[in-house]
Order: C-alpha cells, then sequence, then structure tokens
C-alpha cells in the first residue's frame, strides 16, 4: 500500500507511485492506492512470464485496503469499486502499456452503478470507455470477471516492459534493460459521476510566459484522459472558483504545498467526485524557455529556492532562446493561425508558400522569400529546402526527414501540421513561427529582444556576476552563464 | 546496361541538381563512362546541365518511372517486402541515432562540445552499420542495381570516423543519412509504396 511517511524510493515504485506517496506524506487527498514494485517485475520475466506465488495473495489483500477505505467492494453489485492499473517505471518510455481505467467493469456492475447513481448513461459511458480502453491496450476484449481484468491487466504492464518499442528506446538511449516497471492500482474516483464533478489540470504558474498566477483548465464532467488530450470544450480554472468555490480553494492550497516542497513549478492532475477533491498526479511542469527563466527567478523572491538553484536551472538553450528574435506579441494577438504542427527547428521566417522544391528553387533564386510546405519530404526536395526561409510538412514527428535535414542547415522547420494544411496554403504570405509551431497569414513584426531591456535577464546577470567574482570579464549574458557552467563542472 | 542506367536517372532524380563529379560518385560508375552516359541523356533530351548541374527533364523522369516499372516487373515481391520488413527496425534506430546527434533532449541542440556524448552516438552508429551490412548484401542480391550503396555507406562512415562528423548528416552530399535516405526511398518505390502512404503509417517521415 502507498500511505503517508512511506518509503519507497523512485527506482523500486517508479515515478508516479513515488508521486503517490509523496502527496499522501504532505495530508494532500488521494485516492488510495497500491503498487507492485520493480522487484515483481524482475522476478516475473525471470521465471518465464510467471507471477511470484506470494503476489496473487499481496494484491487480494492490497485490494482488501482499497475496499475498507472506500468502503465499495471490487466486482460487487452493491457499491463495486473500480481501479486503474498504470505502469510506472523511473523513466517513462515510449512502448510501455500507459494507463487502463475503469477496471472491474462488467455489465452487472454498469447495473450496479446505473441504479447507484440514478444515471444510467453515466454508467454506459464508463463501461464503452473500459471495454476500448482494455481491448485497445491488452489485446482481447474484457473477461466478464474482474479478478482475470485485473490479472490480464497487471501481466500487460509487466509484458510491455519488454515490448519492441520499449526495448528499441532504452536501447537508442543507452537506459540498462534490469530497471523493470512497477505496476500501480489506484481506486477510481469518478469525474463524470454527476454536475458536481468534473476533472481538471493546474499548472502552479503559467508555463508560457511564466507568471505566478496558476493557470489550468477545468471540465465538467470529465474523465481524467480527455484534458490531457486537449478536449476544446474545457473551461478555465476559475470557471471552477465559481461552481465549487471550497474545491477550488482546497486545490489552491495543495498546489502551494506541492510548489514549495518540490521547489519547482507543478503540473497537478486532479479529478472532483460529488464535490470532493481527489489530486491524481503531480510532477515538474514543462515550460517555455521564457517561462523558465521567470519561474527560476519568481521562486527566488518568494524564498523557495535560492540563488545557486536558480543559475543551475536556467540553462544556455534557454537563455538563447529567450534573446531569439520574435513575433511582437500584439501581432499575434490580433492574427489567426492558419496552420500549426510541431516545432522541429526554430526560428522565424516570412515568405510565400510554394509546395513544390523545383518552384521553390526558382522563386528563391529570384530573391523572393519562399516557405516549402509538403505533405512529407523527399530526397528530391532537400534542395528546395535548402532554398526556402521556411519548411512545413504535413505528416511526420521531430525524427522526420524534414526535421534533420533542416536542423542540419538551421532553417526553420514545422512537421506534422496534419493532412491538407499546409499545402492548401499555396500562394499565401505566411509568417512561420517555428519556436511555438504555429503558421500566421501575412507578414507579422518581428521583435529583437535586448538584453539590457529584460528584467528577468538583467536580474540573471547580476547574480551571475555575484556568482563569478570581480575577475570575471565577460558581459554577454549567455557567456556568463557558459563560464560559470564550465567552472561549476570544473569543481 | 539497364541497371546501371536506372541507377544514374535514379540518382539524379533522388539529388535534385547534381555535380557531375557527384554523380559518377554516387552511383559507383567510373566517371568517363558516366560522363558519356550522362552526355547521352542531355542528347535525348532525358537530362539537362543547369549551371554546371546535371538535372533530370520532364521526359528524363518519365523514362525513370517506365524503367522502375519494368523493373518491379522482374523482382521478387515477397523477397522485397520482406527485406523491407527488415529494414524498418533498423531505420527507426538511424531515426533515433541522427536526432541525438542533433538534439540533445527535444529542446537542447547538440552543441558538440561534449566528446563523450557524440562518442556514443558515434559508437551507435558504427555498431548498427556492422549490424546492418548483411541485409544490405542481401538487398543487393536480391535487386543487383542497388550494388553501389554498400560503397556509398562505408564511404560516410569511414569520413565521420576520421574526424569529419559533418558525414553523419549534411544535406546535399553522400553523408550517412542523405544515402540511407535514397535507400529508403528506393525500397519504397520497390515495393510498390509511396512515401505518403509509408509517412501516415509512421513508418516514413
Amino acid at each position: 500500500m502507498l500511505h503517508a511517511g512511506g518509503s519507497l524510493t523512485r527506482e523500486m515504485a517508479g515515478g508516479k507511485a513515488w508521486g503517490i506517496q509523496r502527496m499522501l506524506s504532505l495530508g494532500i487527498p488521494v485516492p488510495p492506492a497500491f503498487v507492485l514494485t520493480t522487484d515483481v517485475c524482475h522476478d516475473y520475466h525471470e521465471t518465464g512470464r510467471v507471477l511470484p506465488g506470494s503476489v496473487a495473495d499481496d494484491v487480494r489483500t492490497a485490494m482488501l485496503h482499497l475496499e475498507e477505505r472506500t468502503g465499495r467492494t471490487f466486482g460487487s453489485t452493491e457499491r463495486p469499486l473500480l481501479v486503474s492499473v498504470r505502469s510506472g517505471a523511473a523513466v517513462s518510455m515510449p512502448g510501455m502499456m500507459d494507463t487502463i481505467l475503469n477496471l472491474g467493469m462488467t455489465p452487472d456492475v454498469e447495473a450496479a452503478l446505473a441504479a447507484e447513481t440514478a444515471n444510467p448513461a453515466y454508467a454506459a459511458d464508463t463501461r464503452r470507455r473500459f471495454v476500448d480502453q482494455f481491448e485497445n491496450i491488452v489485446g482481447t476484449p474484457p473477461p466478464d470477471e474482474p479478478w482475470a481484468q485485473l490479472d490480464l491487466a497487471i501481466r500487460a504492464v509487466l509484458d510491455s516492459w519488454h515490448s519492441k518499442r520499449a526495448t528499441a528506446y532504452r536501447h537508442s538511449r543507452g537506459i540498462p534493460d534490469d530497471g523493470g516497471t512497477a505496476v500501480i492500482v489506484q481506486a477510481m474516483v469518478f469525474g463524470n459521476l454527476d454536475d458536481r464533478s468534473g476533472t481538471g489540470v493546474l499548472f502552479t504558474r503559467d508555463p508560457l510566459h511564466g507568471d505566478p498566477e496558476p493557470y489550468g483548465e477545468w471540465l465538467p464532467r470529465g474523465q481524467g484522459e480527455e484534458i490531457v488530450s486537449g478536449r476544446t470544450d474545457a473551461l478555465h480554472l476559475g470557471d471552477l472558483a465559481v461552481q465549487l468555490p471550497s474545491v477550488h480553494a482546497d486545490l489552491l492550497a495543495a498546489a502551494r504545498v506541492l510548489e514549495r516542497t518540490a521547489g519547482d513549478v507543478q503540473d497537478i492532475e486532479f479529478t472532483v467526485q460529488a464535490g470532493e477533491l481527489w489530486l491524481l498526479q503531480t510532477r515538474a511542469a514543462k515550460r517555455t524557455p521564457r517561462a523558465a527563466l521567470r519561474c527560476a527567478i519568481q521562486l527566488h523572491h518568494e524564498s523557495i529556492i535560492g540563488v545557486a538553484e536558480v543559475l543551475d536551472r536556467v540553462t544556455v538553450e534557454q537563455l538563447r532562446a529567450v534573446l531569439r528574435p520574435h513575433l511582437d506579441p500584439a501581432a499575434v494577438s490580433e492574427s489567426s493561425p492558419v496552420a500549426a504542427g510541431k516545432p522541429a527547428c526554430p526560428g522565424i521566417a516570412a515568405g510565400v508558400v510554394v509546395t513544390d522544391a523545383d518552384e521553390a528553387e526558382r522563386l528563391a533564386d529570384a530573391g523572393r522569400p519562399v516557405v516549402l510546405a509538403r505533405p512529407t519530404t523527399d530526397p528530391d526536395d532537400v534542395a528546395g529546402m535548402a532554398a526556402a526561409v521556411a519548411v512545413l510538412t504535413e505528416l511526420g514527428g521531430s525524427t522526420s526527414h524534414a526535421a534533420v535535414v533542416c536542423r542540419e542547415m538551421a532553417v526553420p522547420c514545422i512537421v506534422g501540421c496534419g493532412t491538407d494544411t499546409v499545402t492548401a496554403l499555396a500562394g499565401m504570405v505566411v509568417t512561420v513561427d517555428a519556436d511555438s509551431g504555429t503558421v500566421y497569414p501575412g507578414e507579422l513584426a518581428v521583435r529583437a529582444p535586448v538584453a539590457s531591456d529584460d528584467e528577468d535577464l538583467v536580474t540573471l546577470r547580476r547574480w551571475l556576476r555575484d556568482a563569478m567574482g570581480d575577475n570575471e570579464t565577460a558581459v554577454d549574458v549567455v557567456d556568463l552563464m557558459k563560464r560559470y557552467q564550465a567552472r561549476r563542472v570544473a569543481r | 546496361m539497364t541497371s546501371e542506367l536506372l541507377r544514374v536517372l535514379q540518382t539524379l532524380r533522388l539529388k535534385g541538381r547534381v555535380l557531375p563529379a557527384d554523380l559518377a560518385a554516387a552511383t559507383g560508375i567510373a566517371e568517363s563512362r558516366c560522363t558519356a552516359m550522362t552526355n547521352d541523356l542531355i542528347t535525348s533530351n532525358h537530362a539537362e546541365e543547369v549551371r554546371g548541374r546535371l538535372k533530370l527533364t520532364v521526359d528524363g523522369r518519365d523514362r525513370l518511372a517506365e524503367l522502375l516499372a519494368a523493373e518491379r516487373e522482374t523482382v521478387d515481391h515477397e523477397a522485397i517486402e520482406e527485406l523491407y520488413a527488415e529494414f524498418e527496425p533498423f531505420n527507426a534506430e538511424v531515426k533515433s541515432l541522427m536526432t541525438r546527434w542533433q538534439l540533445k533532449d527535444h529542446e537542447t541542440p547538440n552543441e558538440h562540445d561534449d566528446p563523450d556524448y557524440d562518442k556514443g552516438v558515434l559508437d551507435g552508429l558504427n555498431e548498427l552499420d556492422a549490424r546492418f551490412r548483411g541485409l544490405l548484401e542481401r538487398m543487393v542480391t536480391a535487386v543487383p542495381r542497388l550494388a553501389h550503396y554498400p560503397a556509398r555507406f562505408a564511404g560516410a562512415l569511414s569520413r565521420i570516423n576520421a574526424g569529419d562528423h559533418s558525414w553523419f548528416a549534411k544535406p546535399l552530399a553522400d553523408s550517412y543519412h542523405t544515402v540511407w535516405f535514397e535507400l529508403h526511398e528506393d525500397l519504397i518505390g520497390l515495393a510498390g509504396l509511396s512515401r505518403a502512404e509509408e509517412a501516415a503509417a509512421g513508418r516514413a517521415e
């Protein structure tokens, strides 16, 4: 069982379970959960994919605890308990089984939930999601026996450690094969239960600009995975404050505690079930280079981290990105994007869209800036890519041919914009912001930042100079940071 | 010899505009013979010279398409499909190596200031190349036109190992990435697939 004050390490329990243990230790409401540690994964694979005998008993005992804590019973037709099953390697990797929600669901359980909630649509919806997800991930339809479902799901997690994709990923990154994955089983809470239920994400600070206000989305009557996949009908966090003020206040209080104890901006997933708040996950938030700089400085101003910590966190690349020319925010806010995808090579450029590499070369030779837009790039597009000021593709990710070639030539590039998106812009003049992955119509104004006008950079530069002593002659903030880091490594 | 002609036409297509000396090196055909062939192609209006570089004309592209279609009639389709399936995991590895060579993580470019990091990636490439050679030999056996590839890979790798790391991924030159990508394009064509379909399936992007 995961409990407050638990001593499981990240290696044994994986990142997710370790985060749950941390929240419990801080007195934050988390649905009860237990974890099969990475040792179980070792034994399972060492004995030719056989679960150690004691594990079945341990799972039964732990499930009893979940039942006691929730007052619900697994597989029962009266107040049935449903659980989620997740993988939990110390580092997350593609190819690992991710999550099965609502496990324990059967036709009888659906009927019981429908009666309990007087909401048959909700119960049917929950079962439909479960069957889809189970089939998708385990590869067979779920059996009607909940314990058999649990057994299959646990094995699917353990097996996924040796999936082709996960193995290839580990080899490519030099991650050893013997780490193993943990399995986390957690009682479900339901954001789709009633009008006082929902799900959301909260960033403790704005991950785009770094402003010190919480930032997030709230999806009434939504369940876990929906908000993560970017539903368009999600509301702002402020709407939660109006709808359920005490939940909103509790959430912000928990977020502050988590940020302060972790010493970093947190990305928190939460669910509200019938007016009761539950936190599902917390982790360090991904953020833009600007937000990384501003948050580090703000965290110091709020006495959460020291100056040395700030200087260690901000990277040379983040400083370079902050100093790169960027689009005038006023122009951006007045414009609506005509396409968007994954940034593959940073930079900003404007030009006329052409869809043919030969034409790109011809127009570029004639002195016109061109943006080459292709469904995907072929080898014979390379000459056209070299002539273009920016490249857009409809298919492919950050390891695609277009991405590799553009990075090599330092041509701004956005990939994976979607079928029939960018090629449909042929003939139009556009501005490509490959820092954010957005394409705007027309030619937008570009601003070149000046380090001495930027309050965050001025502060950072002062701290770097203080840390380096009087002998330091470098004046540029990027140079200062490089030298500071070189000195840290040398020590 | 049709396979040599096909090789010259296909290389012209893949490279877009190419210097005559580079064309000979990439096709593995002696320079004098290659010059004679390209002169014939220019005379027959299949190729043209633009500012010292050779490129295919529309007629040349049509001729290439005909020859490729004829070649498809003669190859063992099942064998090609199997070879392509074996190529796939190698392709994923090469893409991953390329990305690691360029990026330390998704927003940190590799500035090549950490010799240990670079050595890790280069060791990975050498190790992959050694494992890939057997499959490449079998590809050449199945489709003799592909016989110029082993020497091109070896050429790029020996330049990298001699310290010129630009031969890892440099575009518009016969770098390891360029040769790999051209081979992939040839395999897609031989298997009767299209790049767009393959990209949509996540196998070629």
